[in-house]
């Protein structure tokens, strides 16, 4: 079984965000930047896949140079080898989507898994752009996954319960918290990471045209909460929701 | 991406995986099993099992991870910064027995015990201090009389971390030291004596530790002890040189655990300073508050360039590199327990009780100004090193 499983360097979700005084972004200086917590179910998912059924893990990042880190990070838990489309471009899900659906093209695995959504812009898109560009079917939010005979069958987080999914593979899965418990990089997966392969391409070598269709026109914080206020009675409570509040 | 404290891409993902680590399954425990007086058995095999940390410096073909004086200063800077104690306990079974054996031990005893050891199977530990011989320790009283294929060990050790890992139960194995023959001797040799060996028993579990109390300390007895000779450590009567070399990654290492306090200190005054107001102002703005908070960091970075500059230059088996290895630990131990100190002087009552950590690490960092050598210790090693060179260069 050949398993794809992708990869995002984002900004530690734990750390304060500063927003830049010009609003085109936000301020990355000290910045610490880890994996994205959704690929790390991904990541764990695959080795599970490849523990039950054999076969390989390509782990795929699309990102700077320094993304590779976050490849070795996947690499050091137990995936075989890695693919760095190397842009310094910051990319809407839909560039993402279309970088990715060439390598999918390329490598043509049985099965793609990522994380339902990054927790830096926390858009949740990339996957199910994916899907539709390739024409493969997509079970998104997973929280269990079993692949036998061509099928994935796949449990799934949806507002209101659950409900479960079956796709022909090839197909996108997307990782939800619940999916599993992801394994720690342990010290000789970091040393024998070292051997394993990255290759680099860039866009441009995919023939992809990277040129953003959604661009962002502003970063603002959003308003500082007010302090909240001790009313008398609950005739005043209706009368600051009406007046204040505007919530009746 | 390397920089001066994680040399490799390497030594940066062990840092972020111990640190994360740390965070999500040390530090949560610490408090509950400083107060229990308890190791916990279960998260130290995890180390071996799940991690590969137990071997950090142990050659891959004995179950190791095969890295160098740094690493181990990075997993035990950032194990200390969530829970010193379960780090003590780390740093006895990984550096005083794992590696002492890696790189002193024969390839028969290494194939037989490393891998064990490396993996959690096997919970080490390393017999020097007795009740009555501590700095001055070839005034050591153990002895070890040949027998046939055998040595006969008697006396007994103190301070034994991991000597113990529960109320009653022994650690799995340990190297001793011992004199051969007789007690006037200065010749030391080292021995592997197993859990289980006819007359190797637990004295007691040492209690009312003020910190490090999430690591066990025991006293341990020889009585009669009968060990096959295959189990004598390097030369009969050579033991001082290995003592040597690895008392140099004891002090490194141990002065990295200052380290993981230190900057555990540093955060949570910082934290504290910024959030909590006095007479109108974040406490940060208080010169007085600045001061601490501000030597301390200084003084946190001082010794940590220093410890890494050290680690970056120590060969793990050769020996000579006494004067800074005692120099690290000197200056490192004092500087985390002043830094602790501080922190509690921050948060004043609240720095006080368990719920902040810094009382906890306070208590901690005092027994590294005594274990592994007293700083009175490293006074003297450093001095008689130094008085033997003019310049310094």
């Amino acid at each position: 079984m050949k398993i794809v499983t992708t990869v995002k360097r984002v900004t530690d979700p734990d750390m304060k965000v500063k927003i830049k005084p010009d609003g085109t972004g936000i301020v990355t200086d000290g910045v610490e930047y880890r994996m994205n917590y959704f690929d790390e179910y991904g990541v764990e998912e695959a080795i599970r896949l490849k523990q039950e059924h054999g076969g390989e893990i390509v782990v795929v990042s699309v990102g700077a140079d320094a993304s590779t880190k976050e490849i070795r990070t996947a690499l050091a838990m137990g995936a075989d080898r890695g693919i760095l489309v190397e842009t310094d471009e910051e990319l809407d899900s839909d560039a993402v989507a279309r970088v990715l659906a060439e390598v999918i093209k390329e490598e043509a695995p049985d099965i793609v898994l990522m994380g339902k959504q990054s927790v830096d812009t926390d858009r949740n898109q990339a996957g199910q752009m994916l899907a539709a560009y390739l024409g493969y079917p997509q079970a998104t939010f997973a929280f269990e996954l079993k692949v036998a005979d061509g099928w994935a069958t796949v449990g799934r987080e949806v507002d209101g319960g659950t409900s479960t999914k079956r796709v022909k593979l090839p197909a996108i899965v997307t990782a939800d918290l619940r999916l599993n418990e992801p394994r720690y990089a342990s010290l000789p997966g970091i040393i024998k990471a070292k051997r394993k392969k990255i290759d680099r391409k860039t866009p441009g070598d995919l023939g992809v045209d990277t040129a953003n269709r959604v661009n962002v026109l502003q970063y603002e914080a959003p308003e500082t909460r007010a302090a909240g206020q001790i009313v008398e009675s609950v005739d005043e409570l209706i009368e600051k929701l009406r007046t204040e509040a505007k919530a009746l | 991406m390397a920089d001066f404290f994680n040399p490799t891409e390497e030594h940066k993902q062990l840092r972020e995986m111990v640190r994360s680590f740390a965070e999500r399954e040390v530090a949560p425990q610490a408090e509950e099993h400083d107060r229990a007086e308890r190791f916990n058995v279960d998260l130290f095999r995890r180390l071996g099992s799940e991690l590969g940390l137990l071997g950090v410096t142990v050659p891959l073909e004995f179950g190791g991870s095969g890295m160098d004086a740094t690493a181990a200063v990075i997993v035990h800077e950032e194990l200390a910064a969530a829970d010193p104690g379960f780090c003590l306990a780390y740093l006895a079974h990984s550096m005083l027995f794992v590696n002492n054996l890696a790189v002193n031990g024969n390839d028969d005893q290494r194939q037989r015990i490393l891998p064990g050891a490396c993996d959690g199977t096997l919970i080490g530990g390393m017999c020097m201090s007795e009740p009555n011989a501590g700095t001055d320790v070839l005034a050591m009283g153990t002895v070890a009389r040949e027998d046939g294929d055998h040595f006969v060990l008697d006396g007994q050790k103190m301070w034994i971390t991991n000597g113990a890992i529960s109320d009653s139960e022994l650690g799995d194995v340990f190297l001793v030291y011992a004199k051969q023959e007789e007690r006037s001797s200065r010749a030391l040799s080292l021995f592997l004596v197993e859990k289980g060996t006819p007359g190797f028993s637990l004295g007691q579990k040492i209690h009312n530790k003020l910190g490090m109390r999430a690591s066990t300390t025991a006293e341990l007895v020889f009585d009669g002890v009968r060990v096959p000779k295959e189990n004598l450590v390097s030369a009969p009567g050579g033991a001082v040189k290995s003592m040597m070399r690895n008392l140099a990654i004891e002090r490194v290492t141990l002065a990295a655990m200052s380290l993981g306090i230190a900057r555990r200190s540093i955060e949570i005054m910082n934290d504290y300073a910024r959030d909590r107001a006095a007479f109108g102002q974040p406490l940060n703005r208080f010169g007085q508050i600045q001061r601490h908070i501000a030597e301390s960091y200084a003084e946190y970075m001082a010794g940590r360039a220093y410890t890494y500059q050290v680690a970056s230059q120590l060969s793990l088996d050769a020996f000579g590199n006494r004067l800074d290895s005692d120099g690290v630990k000197l200056y490192c131990s004092t500087m985390g327990k002043n830094v602790a100190d501080r922190a509690i002087q921050v948060l004043g009552g609240y720095g006080y009780v368990g719920e902040y950590q810094v009382e906890r690490l306070w208590r901690d960092a005092k027994l590294l100004e005594i274990g592994g050598g007293t700083i009175e210790a490293h006074h003297k090693n450093m001095t008689r090193d130094l008085s033997g060179l003019d310049k310094l260069l």
